[in-house]
């Protein structure tokens, strides 16, 4: 049970890594990318085979990041000056050829068969009681952080309430509200006991790599907030609802589009690393365009252009794809191989329907977004 | 040019002029980049199998066979279905959101949606293993050392004849006048008394009908398969391009370009990569002509 725990927080963290760059270029800025897994594909192939070459694995996953970023240079020169919807059209191809590549080229990814025994971060590292408490204090760490997190969105949200009533917006419910919050710390709760359950007593590679992930999580989270709550944030907000607005204010919306788009990419890379890290063997056949449109999901169930609604939507996500994992098989209703295309089948119910009747996710604000013309 | 792989690209090609007609037509018409079409495309190609190859449907105890039909019935049959499943996505989705003023982006990921809703729902219903027609063998006819395969030949000749339909039915019948003068600008055309939502049903309907053709056809020259029609997304999108967004006929060339080259790619390069020569190309005329290379309505 605490194995299987630890297993999901990765997931989800990582999931959550990457969708967070989504949510940077689909969220704040207004990027159609259908081909997020190429830049998870870059940084995984990268981060892997330079490693494997002897290179330290901080400078790998660096590297992997500086080339996915480059990818989104690669791809944003060429269809940013152009209508939104050929950077979809372009990104998918290249998500596409990104896999065809990995999956012909031998010589260098090793094909189908997959690249295995790679070098993997705390590998051979047995930690002593120091090192024990050190981990269990980064762990505290990172819960106090989320909780005063949780508490500044949660007195937001409370404060607008207030200020919004009886206009013609209808602020959230409180009850709702409280309701919300214990669920968040009763999740955050779980996670943390079961961690420092695993970290004394249970010690092995994966317990290093969640909190090692959960590290990265919390730097890019917090780097993200710092980035999209200044200047640089709203002029990516203001491109997404009508870019001839920031264009009229002498802003350079090409270059500012650039910029999310790489910085969405670099991020992926460094979820590429994890997800390489966590699966211990890759192959191509792991980065499918399935994986974007999970991101897709993610981001659009959490809240477009919410950093804390796609942290909302990766748990979600997960829950979603554990309980149907676990449970549909009970019902007995299809046979197992049916039960994989079930599960991607409500995954496209649940986008459609989302865009239809709630486009602004859980945590999005409907007043922010410009939904229609 | 080897003569073989300009024939197999011209094949390739037509297939991917019908499917291109239909996103062009609707990407024109109905302002929408569908994503989902390479899907639809994998519709009328399992439909037409299922009306090939009959079906058994299993009540209770008794199984009741229904044969199946003749190929070319089970491809219109086909079409038909195709056409009723464009017809429901269009009053569920498409037409509540142009109502509600939505924004192409938010059109945009709902196509995607649908994509993946219809392709694991053939996966669910059929499996993920190939099938085939139910053919009669034919010898590939040999000309000068070309190998011509009867099914490609029908499949040339078919998308000639469907093109012309198609040229009449735009440029001599009432609805076809209708249709251009929607796709140029949908306001003077509402003001000039043309029924926009009777245009947008015929728009589908048309496309309905060349999007199962080219999935049926499709499947003739290659098998049925549940990706069939995602994998020709890039194509398509990328002879709607070429040709200029909204141009049945700049989509017909631009389709005809991009099988040829991808073909004819094969001689120096890894089958596996056709993808990417389609890429290239898109990215080329993205880079030196992004409005396309005829006239463009969108």
């Amino acid at each position: 049970m605490v194995g299987y725990l630890v297993f999901l927080t990765i997931s989800t963290a990582l999931f959550a890594l990457f969708a967070l760059g989504l949510n940077l270029q689909w969220g704040f800025t207004g990027l159609i990318n259908f081909g997020h897994v190429a830049f998870m594909t870059v940084g995984a192939y990268t981060t892997v085979l330079l490693s494997s070459q002897g290179v330290p694995l901080v400078i790998a996953v660096i590297i992997g990041a500086a080339i996915a970023s480059l990818l989104g240079l690669a791809i944003g020169m060429s269809t940013l000056r152009l209508r939104e919807d050929y950077l979809a059209i372009i990104t998918i191809g290249v998500s596409e050829l990104l896999r065809l590549i990995a999956l012909n080229e031998e010589w260098l990814t090793k094909g189908a068969f997959g690249v295995q025994r790679y070098p993997l971060p705390l590998a051979g590292f047995e930690p002593n009681l120091i090192g024990k408490i050190i981990m269990i204090g980064l762990l505290t760490f990172i819960a106090i952080f989320t909780v005063w997190q949780l508490w500044r969105g949660m007195r937001n949200r409370w404060r607008e309430g207030k200020s919004i009533k009886g206009k013609s917006i209808q602020p959230r419910k409180r009850i709702g509200l409280i309701i919300w919050s214990v669920i968040a710390l009763a999740l955050i709760l779980t996670v943390y006991v079961n961690g420092v359950i695993a970290i004394s007593n249970y010690y092995n590679y994966k317990v290093g790599l969640m909190l090692i992930v959960l590290l990265v999580l919390t730097a890019i989270y917090w780097g993200l907030e710092l980035l999209v709550h200044s200047p640089w944030g709203r002029v990516l907000k203001s491109i997404r609802e009508d870019e001839e607005i920031p264009r009229a204010l002498g802003k350079n919306v090409f270059w500012y589009k650039l910029q999310a788009l790489m910085l969405g990419g670099a991020i992926a890379g460094i979820a590429g690393a994890f997800y390489a890290w966590q699966l211990t063997s890759v192959y191509p056949a792991n980065f499918e365009p399935l994986v974007t449109f999970n991101a897709w999901t993610i981001v659009v169930l959490g809240g477009a252009g919410n950093n804390a609604g796609t942290l909302l939507g990766a748990v979600i996500f997960w829950a979603y794809d554990v309980l149907t994992r676990e449970y549909l098989p009970y019902l007995g209703i299809l046979n197992p191989t049916q039960l994989g295309p079930l599960r991607i089948m409500v995954i496209g119910l649940i986008l459609m329907l989302l865009m239809v009747w709630r486009p602004q996710g859980i945590l999005g604000k409907k007043e922010e977004l410009t939904l229609g013309r | 040019m080897d003569p073989q792989l300009l024939f197999n690209g011209i094949a390739v090609g037509s297939v991917l002029a019908l499917a291109a007609i239909g996103l062009t037509l609707t990407y024109g018409i109905l302002r929408l980049s569908n994503f989902a079409h390479g899907d639809f495309m994998t519709l009328g190609a399992y439909l037409t199998w299922l009306f090939n190859t009959g079906i058994s449907i299993r009540m209770g105890y008794r199984v009741i066979d229904i044969d199946g039909v003749n190929i070319w019935l089970a491809m219109f049959l086909g079409a038909g279905g195709t056409v009723i499943a464009m017809l429901i996505a269009e009053f569920l989705l498409w037409k509540p959101m142009r109502d509600r003023r939505a924004t192409s982006t938010t059109l945009i990921i709902i196509s995607i949606g649908l994509a993946l809703f219809i392709r694991s729902g053939i996966l669910l219903i059929w499996g993920g293993s190939n099938q085939s027609y139910d053919l009669p063998l034919v010898q590939a006819l040999d000309i000068g050392g070309v190998r011509i395969a009867y099914y490609r030949l029908i499949v040339i000749g078919l998308a000639i004849l469907a093109m012309i339909a198609l040229h009449f039915l735009l440029q001599k019948s009432k609805i076809g006048k209708a249709m251009r003068a929607v796709a140029d600008n949908i306001d003077l055309a509402r003001i000039s008394g043309i029924n926009v939502e009777r245009v947008v049903i015929w728009t589908w309907i048309i496309t309905g009908i060349l999007t199962a053709v080219a999935g049926g056809m499709y499947g003739l020259i290659t098998t049925v398969r549940p990706n069939m029609g995602w994998f020709l997304i890039l194509p398509l999108f990328a002879s709607v391009i070429l040709g200029g967004i909204g141009n049945p006929y700049g989509a017909i060339a631009g389709a005809l370009i991009i099988g040829v080259a991808q073909e004819s790619s094969v001689q120096f390069l890894n089958s596996e990569y056709k993808l990417g020569v389609a890429l290239l190309i898109m990215a080329i005329v993205l880079f030196v002509r992004p409005q396309g290379l005829f006239k463009g309505t969108a």
